[in-house]
């Protein structure tokens, strides 16, 4: 299934729209998505480092995802590098 | 959810306003308030800053400050009242970021609270601060991961082993 992931933080600095499509098998879960956007950075980011795809987080708009949870069908799912407000 | 309001200020239109802060929080019955103010500085680690680019992915940052505030009002009381606001964009130096507020019946409550907030705000909600130098560089700040938890709703966490101002 085809998914599109909404990109903030550092992320923004890899898409100019923040915005990245990847095909992934149906029924995947969360730790399919991670491994499927790690390989996306490294095949077509430049300056992509594995270890921030490692300390970000997947979500809804309502919460976190975790990396054993189904991904949720029909909802847009965002990565979230590590956070920083204030 | 009663006695508490959430928002993201986009500064291109509105600018985070303290005094709306302490006008929300107020009530005939409170003695206490207590209010955190976030500036951009001019300066972070050595380098000079010239602003700060604020991104916030607006959905759930709106459900986890309402979280914070929960969280805030089981620990101090149903009748403390809570405002939060970050702001989103650029800023300039001494624009105002963040503001927290809470109001209580008495101080202890009030400075409890606060800090409680601004400890969920800065840690565990869905904001990125993007620093601009002097010399015309840009980096997104260091900031807490928020799948390193075992908790599994959003709101306060432990941040990871990185400094913070």
């Amino acid at each position: 299934m085809k998914i599109e992931v909404s990109l903030f933080g550092a992320f923004r600095d890899f898409e100019p729209d923040a915005l990245v499509a990847l095909e992934i098998p149906a029924a995947s879960r969360v730790s399919d998505l991670r491994r499927a956007l790690s390989a996306h950075g490294s095949a077509h980011w430049v300056g992509f480092k594995q270890g921030l795809m490692e300390r970000s987080a997947f979500a809804s708009a309502t919460c976190i995802l975790r990396d054993h949870e189904p991904l949720p069908e029909g909802e847009r799912i965002v990565v979230l590098p590590p956070v920083g407000g204030g | 959810m009663d006695g508490f309001r959430g928002v993201v200020v986009d500064v291109a239109h509105d600018r985070v306003d303290p005094a709306t802060a302490l006008e929300f929080v107020s009530d005939p019955g409170f003695g206490g308030f207590a209010m955190f103010v976030g500036r951009v500085r001019d300066l972070n680690q050595g380098r000079v800053v010239t602003g700060v680019s604020y991104d916030i992915f607006d959905e759930l940052a709106l459900v986890t400050f309402e979280e914070i505030a929960r969280r805030a009002q089981v620990q101090f009381g149903p009748r403390v009242r809570i405002y939060v606001a970050h702001a989103k964009g650029r800023l300039n130096v001494g624009d105002v970021a963040v503001v927290v507020a809470a109001g209580t019946p008495h101080r202890g409550e009030a400075f409890g609270a606060c800090r409680q907030l601004i400890e969920g705000v800065k840690h565990g909600s869905p904001i990125w601060k993007q620093e601009h130098y002097q010399d015309g560089s840009s980096e997104w700040s260091e900031g807490c991961s928020l799948c390193e938890t075992q908790h599994e709703d959003v709101g306060v966490r432990p941040h990871a082993g990185h400094a913070h101002g």
